[in-house]
């Protein structure tokens, strides 16, 4: 019986045909935790600088946590690393549903996908072992397809899958990884270092036992969380509507993305917002492995057009991305977007920002119609949007010059509209504005995998608890989300707390913006759970050590201050009128950017991490390595 | 055989008769004895009438639900009278207790199931430490481009046809939950009670030992855990899809 952890990582070499199994020792585990944290060291230790992401030499990790597959509400998450064809630095990203904990099953902690294979191929692994099968026929195949046909194919419809879709086949630079149906490891180009393999799908069946060292004392722990999570304030919400709840909450507080970010206030959201969803579309709630808040739902569209449309989700990202941030007002519009995006394995953010950064150069007159293939793309028209869509996954015309990410679009088109291209790092920025939400704002600057939300999560800065705020982050302006004191501090908390849910492989609804469990608490849960011994010192400490490993990573590529940054339009626009009291808002960015070094103990004027850090999280090999680079 | 006494328990309805609660007639041997003054609705009598010869004998069929059945209601939808059968002891004339407890077992609702598997990992990790799914008493079928999520579980059926299918008699019923109990040295995984169970609830773990839900004696642990309510543990309720 494994307990925890496995113990073990699965190395394909697909190259050479080789496959073996490499022992994971208790030192690396404790000091990486799992998920995320195994990931990122052996990226900085297998994947230097000199790779090229879409080379052969470039691997992927995919990696699980203790609490994968257990009892823990919600534990069912996986992480899929390597080095991003999108943005040349970080790449990470993770994904719920129900694959994590079948690797789990199947008896490894870790995989890792390296070299290349000499035709299109799916890897399947069964109980500890792996063999590599022919792809040929499921090529080109949408997601949902190819997922379908693979179970058929084998049999078994209790097999997890992560797949790549046509996007990806066909090169664009964002497209994702996506797991039951919608579940999506989307972010920083995942799917395209699958598709530079020629691996269609990685398929996952496991049966083996995974225990607790102490399984009454686990119960217990887990008892008493699913107690706290049912009599949380949010239970009830976010059961109902999950994510969509922020359509109308961040629409309220004037900072929903809109038509490109030239406003905060969508004033149709009321008509695609989470509650319209539920009222008319939604037919039951969805959750992830053993998750006991369930926030995603099943829905179907019963007439019209897209009658007979019918899935999971949407998330708020896609939903908003569809709707407010391209001025779409019919909510069956955006959710066929999103699901188009799904099939054909594409992350809804970049997406969203192509094609909106896109009309906002037309409505300014930088673009011409002639120029985008004789397309006419006015805020609103979802026509364009879809057509949009349908060019890029082909990459054909205009949609291959947005294929590659908005960066590269700005630099084709030029005339200037760098400016306008809303990312960080090359990582397109999510739904919300900056400018009403200053903690994210710094959050989204410094997140070592780009422009991205998800690497902090401050919602802290939502309470408005300036006693909180003083206490746990020195300023009682910190529990406010339009001041910038005290933000340095947040963001560094919420950084490692989102690492340890990345780590542990939990969600960030219940341990990052729920706050569920404590370091204490993830100590005792992994004291009853593993043969390993934590404490909560042990854990933070972990955390810290994972982040300055990522940073030290994406300083080895080149990252600095200056690329800590957002666009433009963030520091220097205020926010519109119609945004209520978010109104007249830019990002204080800087005095937030020197708190946080000063909090990370890095050099505020460089962002570089210091060598004493280094040391003291036992990181000598990583810090000789910068020296000998010459980068510290 | 048993006189009877049946009596008026409640009405539910308007009788306009009329019946009312308290009134009763006995069925003594072949022949009916109502007191004086009083009477008995024609059309409630003929509701009552194949059940009574039934009831006056002993059965000793194992699951017999007649020896269990002790209330009719008049078909008049307007009336809605239940009268009450209780066989009366031969010694002392008085009504027997006979009222049997109808079990909670567990009922599923396969449109409110999230398809989150919670059920399964907690059923495997109290019966076997093991969080393994396979391991489980309840298992998800799911289908997720339909947005199917369908729970089989044991229902616990009366006339546990499972039971009757064993060939090695390894299948009994817990005295304390009525649930069905697997002896685990017993069974020989030739899969008969699995072709028997109309729910397809049945499944064999790595042992090859059939997999039934015993309802944790009472701590139903997978209805706890549903974060909805697919599972429900009550004895009310009809048979679902």
């Amino acid at each position: 019986m494994n307990y925890g952890y496995c113990n073990k990582a699965l190395r394909i070499d697909l190259s050479n045909n080789l496959i073996k199994k490499e022992k994971l020792d208790e030192e690396f585990l404790k000091k990486y935790l799992g998920g995320r944290g195994l990931n990122v060291r052996r990226l900085y230790d297998e994947v230097p600088p000199e790779v090229d992401p879409l080379s052969e030499e470039n691997k992927m990790f995919i990696g699980v946590g203790p609490l994968t597959g257990t009892l823990f509400p919600g534990a069912a998450r996986v992480n899929f690393t390597a080095k991003s064809p999108q943005t040349k630095i970080l790449g990470d990203s993770n994904t719920g549903g129900f694959l994590g904990p079948e690797i789990k099953f199947a008896g490894f902690d870790q995989i890792i996908i390296e070299g290349k294979a000499d035709q299109l191929s799916y890897i399947y692994i069964k109980d500890g072992e792996a063999e590599i099968k022919s792809a040929q026929h499921l090529k080109q195949l949408d997601t949902f397809e190819t997922q379908k046909k693979i179970k058929e194919e084998l049999g078994d419809n209790r097999i997890q899958t992560a797949v790549i879709g046509p996007a990806a086949e066909n090169g664009v630079k964002y497209s994702g990884i996506f797991c039951n149906m919608v579940r999506a490891a989307a972010r920083t180009g995942m799917g395209l270092v699958l598709a530079s393999k020629n691996i269609k799908a990685i398929v996952v069946r496991g049966t083996t036992d995974l225990g607790a060292s102490k399984p009454d004392k686990f119960k217990q722990l887990i008892d008493k969380m699913d107690e706290e999570i049912k009599n949380h304030s949010e239970y009830e919400i976010r059961t109902r509507l999950g994510t969509t709840q922020l359509i109308s909450s961040l629409n309220e507080l004037g900072c929903l993305a809109t038509r490109h970010f030239q406003t905060g206030y969508f004033e149709d959201a009321d008509k695609v917002s989470g509650e319209y969803f539920e009222e008319n579309y939604k037919q039951k709630e969805k959750g992830c492995f053993a998750c006991t808040i369930p926030c995603s739902r099943y829905f179907e569209i019963t007439k019209g057009k897209y009658k007979g449309l019918k899935s999971e989700g949407p998330e708020f990202e896609g939903l908003a991305g569809f709707s407010s941030r391209v001025g779409v007002s019919d909510i069956e519009d955006a959710l066929y977007g999103v699901d188009l995006c799904n099939r054909y394995g594409l992350d809804v953010i970049t997406t969203s920002e192509c094609i909106s950064f896109t009309m906002e150069l037309y409505e300014k007159g930088i673009l011409t119609s002639e120029e985008i293939d004789g397309l006419k793309p006015e805020f609103g028209n979802s026509e364009v949007v879809f057509n949009l869509i349908e060019k890029i996954k082909n990459r054909e015309g205009f949609g291959d010059i947005l294929a590659d990410g908005v960066v590269t679009a700005a630099e084709k088109i030029g005339r200037g509209t760098k400016k306008l291209a809303m990312h960080v790092k090359g990582l397109e920025i999510f739904q919300a504005d900056p400018r009403g939400i200053k903690g994210y704002g710094l959050g989204v600057a410094v997140a070592t995998r780009g422009g991205d939300h998800l690497r902090s999560e401050p919602w802290f800065e939502f309470s408005e608890d300036a006693e909180e705020g003083k206490r746990r982050f020195g300023h009682p302006e910190s529990a406010f989300r339009l001041e910038y004191k005290g933000k340095g501090r947040v963001v560094k908390y919420y950084e490692e707390r989102c690492v340890l849910a990345d780590c542990l492989e939990a969600c960030k609804n219940t341990v990052v913006n729920m706050e569920i469990i404590s370091f204490k608490e993830a100590a005792e849960l992994l004291n009853t759970l593993t043969e390993y011994r934590f404490t909560p010192e042990e854990i933070k400490k972990s955390a810290e050590r994972i982040m300055n490993v990522e940073r030290a990573y994406i300083v080895r590529e080149g990252i600095r201050r200056k690329d800590d940054t957002l666009p433009d339009r963030f520091l220097n626009e205020p926010l519109p009128e119609e945004c209520g009291v978010s109104a007249g808002s830019v990002v204080e960015l800087e005095p937030m950017l020197d708190e946080y070094y000063k909090a990370r103990e890095w050099e505020v004027n460089t962002g570089l991490p210091t060598e004493s850090k280094l040391s003291e999280l036992s990181l000598d090999k990583i810090m000789l390595d910068l020296k000998k680079r010459e980068i510290i | 055989m048993y006189d009877l006494k049946i009596v008026v328990e409640s009405i539910e309805g308007f009788c306009d008769l009329p019946m009312e609660i308290g009134d009763y007639f006995i069925v003594s041997g072949g022949k009916i004895e109502i007191p004086d003054g009083k009477h008995i609705c024609l059309w409630a009598l003929q509701s009552l009438m194949p059940v009574l010869p039934a009831k006056q004998r002993e059965l000793n069929e194992e699951n017999d639900w007649i020896p269990h059945t002790k209330r009719f209601r008049c078909p008049d939808p307007n009336g809605g009278v239940v009268f009450r059968i209780d066989r009366l002891d031969p010694k002392t004339g008085k009504a027997l207790k006979e009222e049997m407890e109808i079990p909670p077992r567990i009922q599923v609702n396969p449109d409110a199931c999230t398809g989150c598997r919670a059920c399964e990992t907690v059923c495997a990790f109290v019966h076997t430490q093991s969080f393994n799914a396979e391991r489980s008493r309840i298992k998800i079928a799911k289908n997720e481009i339909k947005g199917e999520d369908i729970p089989y579980i044991c229902r616990q059926c009366g006339d546990a046809p499972c039971i009757k299918a064993c060939p090695v008699e390894a299948l009994r019923r817990s005295p304390k939950t009525n649930a069905v109990l697997v002896d685990e040295d017993k069974c020989i995984g030739c899969n008969k009670c699995a072709e028997a169970c109309p729910f397809d609830a049945i499944s064999f773990d790595g042992n090859n030992v059939a997999l039934i839900c015993d309802l944790c004696d009472g701590e139903v642990e997978c209805v706890q855990r549903c974060p909805t309510d697919a599972l429900k543990f009550d004895n009310k309720g009809g048979r679902e899809k």
